[in-house]
């Protein structure tokens, strides 16, 4: 009569433990879902009535009563349909109730009896607690990242009672999941396909490395998509640890996952200009879905075509810079998302898009002032390297020297960020200015060339802090020991960003 | 300041009349006396206005305040008649028919004029070069007169003024009424040259930035000077109309050729193909000055008197000229030039004169960044390049200085 099955539902990007309790009795044949169902919830009653036909099963011309408890969380979602398939059958008897006993449920059904995975398997599995977990087999890899104790799968009611029914076994676990390579997938774009432009490898080298959010500044068909696209390349892989918050993120997201189930190497976002605040943060009414800044944990943000943005959509990105996490309040309750990236932006110059040096473009300097003020001192200050882009010249495009390819690089940066960690940080971005001091001192030419620049007022305090952490930076990637050189203050200057990159104008 | 009198305080409600324009303005007042003038258009007589298209705005128009109105702001309302009004202005078929002046506009009376103008959107050669002719024309005595705007404009009046208090004073003609300082940012500029000097305009008080006036302003510009230089320009820009409205007059065009990759050039350098005068210094400007005022049989104009300009000037040019070869004598304070073979020589030779992307230089000298950027750090604290953002380029070079040869690089 009654029948209790262990399942989850999604808030945010976490699992919620959920126990569908099903009871059938006398009465009116009918079918009720209570406990704050949404409307696919409440759908999943005609779902699971034609799967289970669909599957040979008898449907009870009885009084079904579904309850998820807690009662008070609201549920959605259609990953509660096979607990409460399962349930109907146990509760009416087509299943013994032991043999459906210490198991969880989580999936989707189709009318053709089939169960189908939902979003979310990862955090759904992870949330089920203690007991094996029965999952969609397409979502087995998925899911085996975080269950705590045995998953089993099926891809048909069919076959799912005649394996709780001990009549046929439980499919192999396909292919146990390849633990992912943590390294680069092929067929990315590789850095050696970008011609000239060393200045701004050598900067994508850098934000690579010390973690430092980029601007490319350049006018159209100048390569700044294409260099940020190689960015993710020359990262070095996520850890476990952000490669399993990554992942949770895109399977809630319902985005496709690498065949291995964990995201191996970073995300790359590049969501259009128009796109919306809750686009970008997370949020929505039905499900608070994640954001692109918390889609690009681990990985790179990057906004092209950056004054075209909404204002508010810019203003809401500097939270999660900070913080590294982003909050997304309703009156239904705060959820988190993970939102640690590398933000990448590019824009032109100025409105007609040519730019470069002042008197070189149609736009008056009044025209450029306009369209520079677009982006916010305070945005602008989170960026922490600018680079000026030309086009390339046909020369080096047809014939030039093809550049570094991405793994020399990316070894240098991986090598400039295991400096960081012994440093006690991910990144040299991350130094606060007490450790810097520590870490990063400057030699004496290096220290009186800041000096120089301080006292002219070509660098505020907090300018200084940050060309200290670029120096660090560049020491790093040149190999260079504690003490950090004057050139490497030098280049640091050369790729700081600063408001006048978006003038052209010469600092006077 | 003066009381203004009835008579100009009508001349001024006149200009300061809704929907009026310049050449109507000289219409209103062809025949009639500026009260007279008022009287018409008030009581909607004027036979030049059959519409009395100015009656209704004349209505709520109290002569008095106007009057009071320029008397507070400080503004001198200038009819023809006027001795302050610029002479050279009264014969000109586009005269303003009413100016105000803030400041002395009497300086221009005894002294030659020179325009220096240019695009808003100059480079730092451009500016360079008009605060140079700016500093160096007013030390020699000549009116700097320009528009005031941002750029090669307000370069010029900044180099005037910093020659000095004994230097010629410097004019502006702007294209906004006197109270309303376009561009914002010029405000002191603007300020410091009323002091000095004059601003004058031909727009009433509050009249706002408007598309229009700046034709209008540019004309002005050209007939108070004796020569006009133009120093950047682009294409299509307005001083091309500074530059035609000169040569209507049949006031010599100098100007200052640029590279001809240069867009701010395009303009000065399509000038000087149609035969307007090239000009390098401020030498080359007061050669033209003496003889545009020999021309039109003037005195000669520079305060000290009995040596004309360019005798005065010239002698000394022919040693002093730049050194077009090494052999000219090393200037004492220039500093001394990067070693051969080290970085900043190679960094030095890559350089263009006109700003160059710091890509540009990297490609071709091959450095590395973090060595380009110290190469490029030291030539400017040498005084060698002038740093921008993303773009640099290298001084010209001091009396004395020779620049490395650019070599070239291999792969």
């Amino acid at each position: 009569m009654l029948a209790t099955i262990p399942s989850a539902v999604l808030v945010g990007v976490e699992g919620r433990p959920v126990s569908v309790e099903v009871h059938v009795s006398n009465g009116l044949p009918g079918f009720t879902v209570v406990g704050l169902p949404d409307a696919a919830v409440r759908e999943s009653r005609d779902r699971v009535r034609a799967a289970l036909l669909s599957s040979g099963l008898a449907w009870p011309l009885r009084r079904i009563t579904v309850n998820l408890a807690p009662s008070g969380v609201r549920k959605g979602g259609s990953g509660l349909d096979l607990p409460i398939a399962v349930g109907v059958l146990a509760a009416t008897g087509v299943l013994d109730v032991r043999e459906v006993a210490g198991r969880a449920f989580v999936g989707e059904l189709g009318l053709d009896g089939s169960v189908r995975p939902v979003a979310g398997m990862l955090a759904l599995a992870d949330a089920v607690g203690d007991v094996p977990v029965v999952v969609p087999s397409q979502a087995v890899a998925e899911a085996a990242l975080t269950a705590r104790s045995g998953i089993e799968s099926c891809s048909t009611v069919r076959q799912l009672v005649g394996c709780l029914t001990g009549a046929e076994p439980w499919p192999d676990r396909q292919a146990e999941p390849v633990p992912s390579p943590l390294t680069g997938v092929v067929g990315q774009p590789d850095l050696c396909d970008v011609r000239g432009q060393r200045v701004a490898r050598r900067a994508l080298e850098v934000a690579a490395a010390g973690g430092h959010h980029l601007l490319l500044v350049g006018p159209p068909g100048s390569g700044k998509t294409m260099l940020a696209e190689r960015i993710p390349g020359i990262l070095p892989p996520p850890d476990r640890g952000t490669a399993l918050e990554a992942t949770r993120v895109h399977s809630v997201a319902g985005l496709p996952l690498p065949p291995g189930g964990l995201i191996g190497c970073p995300p790359f976002r590049a969501p259009h200009h128009g796109s919306s605040f809750v686009a970008m943060v997370g949020g929505g009414t039905a499900a608070l879905r994640p954001g692109e800044v918390s889609l690009a944990h681990g990985g790179v943000l990057f906004l092209d075509e950056l004054g075209e943005f909404a204002t508010s959509v810019l203003e809401a990105l500097r939270q999660p810079l900070e913080e590294g996490i982003v909050r997304v309040s309703r009156a239904r309750g705060t959820v988190s998302y993970p939102a640690r990236f590398l933000l990448v932006a590019a824009m032109n110059p100025c409105p007609c898009g040519e730019g470069g040096p002042p008197g070189s473009c149609r736009c008056s300097p009044v025209a450029r002032e306009r369209y520079a003020r677009r982006l916010s001192a305070p945005l602008l200050d989170r960026f922490d390297l600018a680079v000026v882009l030309q086009r390339t010249d046909a020369d080096d495009l047809l014939g030039g020297d093809p550049g570094e390819p991405t793994a020399v690089v990316a070894q240098r940066v991986a090598f400039a960020r295991y400096r960081a960690a012994t440093r006690g940080v991910v990144a040299n971005a991350l130094l606060s200015p007490e450790r810097l001091a520590v870490t990063a001192p400057l030699a004496p030419a290096a220290r009186s060339l800041l000096d120089a620049a301080l006292r002219s007022g070509e660098l505020s305090a907090r300018g200084l802090h940050r060309v200290h952490r670029i120096a660090r930076t560049v020491a790093d990637l040149d190999g260079a020991g504690l003490l950090v050189d004057e050139r490497h203050v030098h280049e640091a200057l050369v790729l700081r960003s600063r408001r006048s990159v978006l003038l052209g104008e010469a600092p006077r | 300041m003066t009381a203004v009198s009835h008579a100009r305080a009508c001349a001024a409600a006149l200009a300061g009349l809704e929907g009026m324009t310049p050449r109507r303005l000289v219409a209103l007042l062809e025949q009639w006396g500026p009260e007279e003038a008022w009287s018409l258009v008030a009581a909607g007589a004027h036979p030049r206005d059959p519409e009395c298209r100015f009656r209704a705005a004349a209505l709520g128009v109290e002569v008095g305040a106007v009057g009071d109105r320029y008397r507070c702001a400080g503004v001198d309302v200038l009819v023809p008649e006027d001795p302050a009004y610029p002479a050279a202005l009264r014969g000109d078929p586009g005269a303003p028919a009413v100016l105000f002046a803030m400041g002395d506009p009497e300086v221009l009376a005894d002294r030659p004029a020179v325009a220096v103008v240019g695009t808003r959107s100059a480079t730092p050669y451009g500016r360079q070069v008009a605060a140079e002719l700016g500093r160096d024309l007013a030390s020699a005595g000549v009116v700097v007169v320009s528009g005031l705007a941002l750029g090669i404009d307000g370069a010029a009046h900044a180099g005037a003024l910093d020659a000095g208090r004994r230097a010629a004073p410097p004019v502006g003609v702007a294209a906004t009424g006197l109270d309303v300082a376009y561009p914002a940012v010029h405000r002191q500029l603007w300020n410091a040259v009323a002091a000095r000097g004059a601003v004058v305009s031909e727009a009433p008080l509050g009249a706002p930035p408007r598309r229009g006036r700046f034709p209008a302003r540019n004309r002005i510009v050209a007939g108070v000077c004796d020569v006009v230089v133009v120093v950047e320009c682009h294409q299509r820009g307005g001083s091309i109309y500074t530059a035609e409205a000169a040569a209507r007059r049949s006031i010599p065009v100098g100007v200052v050729p640029g590279s001809v990759r240069s867009p701010a050039s395009a303009g000065t350098n399509a000038l000087l193909v149609d035969g307007c005068f090239p000009v390098r210094d401020a030498e080359d400007v007061l050669v033209a000055v003496s003889l545009a005022r020999r021309r039109v049989d003037r005195p000669d104009p520079l305060p000290v008197a009995g040596v004309p300009v360019a005798a005065r000037v010239r002698p000394p040019r022919d040693d002093q000229r730049r050194p077009r070869g090494a052999s000219a004598p090393p200037a004492p304070l220039a500093p001394p030039a990067p070693a051969d073979g080290t970085a900043e020589a190679m960094v030095l030779a890559a350089l263009d004169r006109v700003p160059t992307p710091i890509e540009t230089v990297a490609v071709r000298t091959s450095l590395r960044v973090g060595e380009l950027a110290q190469a490029l750090h030291r030539l400017v604290a040498a005084g060698w390049a002038d740093a921008g953002d993303g773009w640099w380029s290298s001084r010209y070079p001091l009396p004395g200085q020779r620049r490395p040869e650019r070599r070239p690089v291999d792969g």
